[in-house]
């Protein structure tokens, strides 16, 4: 059979890039970085901006090498983000506590006849993937409308109200399951 | 418009990147301004670097004696990133022929990473610069069977890379090679946790030539497990990345294990047409020894599984290429290979035959003599009737080894 190689050849750049070149990339680049930071993965704007200069920084060595600029720097981006919060040991996204401030959590009114279903809704939540948990949090818990999400998470109206049928979808099989779970073990 | 997902489809639409980005302002546009002029400065410096250090290293090490290469660390101008990328590019030459020297290049190009100035770059560059040399070192480790040194140094590696999150990608490449030194200490599980992982890093990225690598040394431990029919699924689907990537070199690789797995899974019509799929690849790459190797392998493995006239028939077809390609010690092994089967087939007359043209080949060519009298020997064992396969066994093992032949 066959080793695959241990390292792979870097190509040299044909020609000597200029300093605009970079000013470009950076100004071109950071911008919609420190965004998917942000948004998707709810790190902190002061920290966002670190990271997204890192991932530029880090492309440096790898440019020669490098296929498809966006997509390299978009998946650098995510896989940062997550590494951040891993370093700070959560493995899940942030809620926007500004936000969730500014909107209390209507269910808290009647706590007692609600608590129940709270605690299996906050079971679901748990086990969903955390932006779906995000945004079924924010359009049932907070109130956002589809628009408000849309912009929120930079995405059109259409597609958001796609996104949170299959949310609701996924809740509905979530909760399904605990509940077999827990009628098997009872 | 389609957003089956929306991150990979900000990777590919720049309006939506726009929108995307419209409404997050900067944190702070005095120290974005001053980022942006670090990365900026950075880049021109890199590039100035590589533009004034062409073949630095490749003059450094042909002026020096190799015990001497370890002083190199102290000459000003390899004390850069770009000579430490040609250093890693001069790992990656030897590193097949030659893993002791590239042993000392990997040790040099980490003793000046470990010490250059912490002003000289950003201290992620830095960590970059580390985390590869230590890679190079693990890799020419694990070349030369030393797989707990190698495993130490892909940790250092990791370690260099540990305080920064935007390095997930080094830190997949690290982890490769890590997951390849674990597949040798036959540690399986830890392996393939550590490989799927790294792939699924290369994928985000779209970094498919190192998808494709991850992907295939997985394969490999598969096959190694005895788990043929997985090794054959995973393959497969490598093969239609490489096909959409237009990677030529990979899709004739994957061919190969491809026919590895299909002749140990009994299926010989399949295992022929890959092996010959990966012949006709590397034939239009130009892979002068590896167009006779493939068929080598392929001989001795079917061979091996009793297809005696098809293994026989990729056997002389590989010995022809060696001796086309002016391999002349390859193409006598292979010949060795032949006789090996032909007498055990009984057809001791040819297995003489072609003994005698690998005499007359080696002397020719001028060979060691030790070779040729071993063979002449053989020669007039299978006149007397008293040669066996595990003669010629013997014989093949002590032409390889007192040669420079790979083909074993």
């Amino acid at each position: 059979m066959d080793d695959a190689p241990a390292d792979l050849r870097t190509i040299p750049l044909p020609c000597r890039v200029d300093e605009n070149v970079f000013a470009r990339i950076y100004e071109e680049n950071c911008g919609v970085l420190v965004s998917v930071a942000v948004r998707k993965f709810q790190v902190p704007a002061g920290d966002a901006e670190g990271l997204a200069h890192d991932v530029l920084l880090s492309y440096l060595r790898r440019a020669d090498e490098i296929r498809d600029l966006h997509h390299w720097l978009i998946g650098a981006i995510c896989n940062a983000s997550r590494y951040y919060w891993r370093q700070r040991g959560r493995n899940i996204e942030q809620l926007d506590t500004d936000v969730a401030a500014q909107r209390p959590d209507p269910r808290s009114r009647n706590v007692l006849t609600d608590l129940p279903n709270s605690i299996a809704l906050e079971e679901v939540l748990d086990r969903m993937p955390p932006r779906w948990a995000r945004i079924l949090r924010l359009r049932y818990l907070e109130g956002y409308a589809i628009k408000e999400l849309a912009d929120l998470e930079g995405v059109t109206s259409k597609y958001m109200q796609k996104l949170v049928a299959k949310c609701i979808q996924r809740a509905q099989e979530i909760f399904n399951g605990l509940r077999d779970k827990k009628d098997r073990d009872q | 418009m389609t957003h089956s997902d929306d991150v990979d489809h900000l990777a590919e639409c720049s309006a939506c990147r726009q929108r995307f980005a419209a409404n997050v302002v900067p944190f702070d546009p005095a120290a974005r301004r001053n980022r942006e002029r670090e990365f900026t400065s950075v880049g021109a410096k890199l590039e100035r670097e590589r533009d004034d250090s062409s073949d630095v290293v490749a003059r450094y090490l042909r002026d020096t004696p190799t015990e001497e290469w370890s002083r190199l660390a102290e000459m000003p101008d390899l004390r850069n990133n770009a000579a430490l990328e040609q250093m890693s590019e001069e790992v990656r030459r030897r590193l097949h022929r030659k893993p002791r020297e590239a042993l000392a290049i990997a040790n040099l190009s980490a003793s000046i990473a470990e010490s250059l100035a912490p002003s000289q770059y950003p201290s992620v560059v830095l960590a970059q610069l580390r985390g590869n040399a230590w890679k190079d070192r693990a890799s020419t480790l694990r070349y030369l069977a030393r797989y707990d040194e190698a495993l130490e140094a892909a940790e250092r590696g990791e370690e260099a890379l540990a305080p920064f999150a935007s390095l997930e990608h080094d830190r997949a490449v690290i982890r490769m090679v890590k997951g390849m030194i674990l597949a040798q200490q036959e540690q399986f599980e830890d392996a393939h946790q550590i490989l799927s992982e790294s792939r699924r890093v290369f994928r985000e990225f779209g970094d498919t030539k190192r998808y494709i690598q991850a992907g295939m040394a997985q394969a490999n431990m598969l096959y190694r497990e005895d788990r043929y029919n997985d090794s054959s699924e995973l393959l497969q689907d490598l093969l239609h990345d490489a096909i959409s990537s237009d990677d030529l070199e990979a899709q004739a690789r994957i061919h190969n294990n491809l026919g590895h797995s299909a002749s140990q899974l009994g299926d010989f019509a399949s295992a022929n047409i890959h092996f010959s799929e990966a012949v006709a690849k590397f034939t239009d790459l130009g892979f002068v020894a590896e167009v006779p190797r493939t068929a080598f392998g392929a001989g001795v493995l079917l061979i091996g599984k009793g297809q005696i006239t098809a293994g026989l028939a990729r056997l002389r077809e590989a010995r022809q290429e060696f001796t086309a390609a002016g391999m002349v010690d390859e193409a006598g092994l292979c010949a060795l290979r032949i006789v090996e089967t032909l007498i055990e087939c009984g057809e001791d007359t040819a297995a003489r035959q072609l003994t005698q043209d690998v005499i007359d080949e080696f002397t020719a060519a001028g060979l060691d003599a030790r070779a040729i009298t071993a063979i002449a020997r053989l020669r007039d064992a299978i006149e007397v009737d008293d040669a066996t396969a595990e003669t010629v066994r013997t014989v093949h093992a002590f032409v390889r080894d007192i040669g420079t032949s790979t083909a074993t």
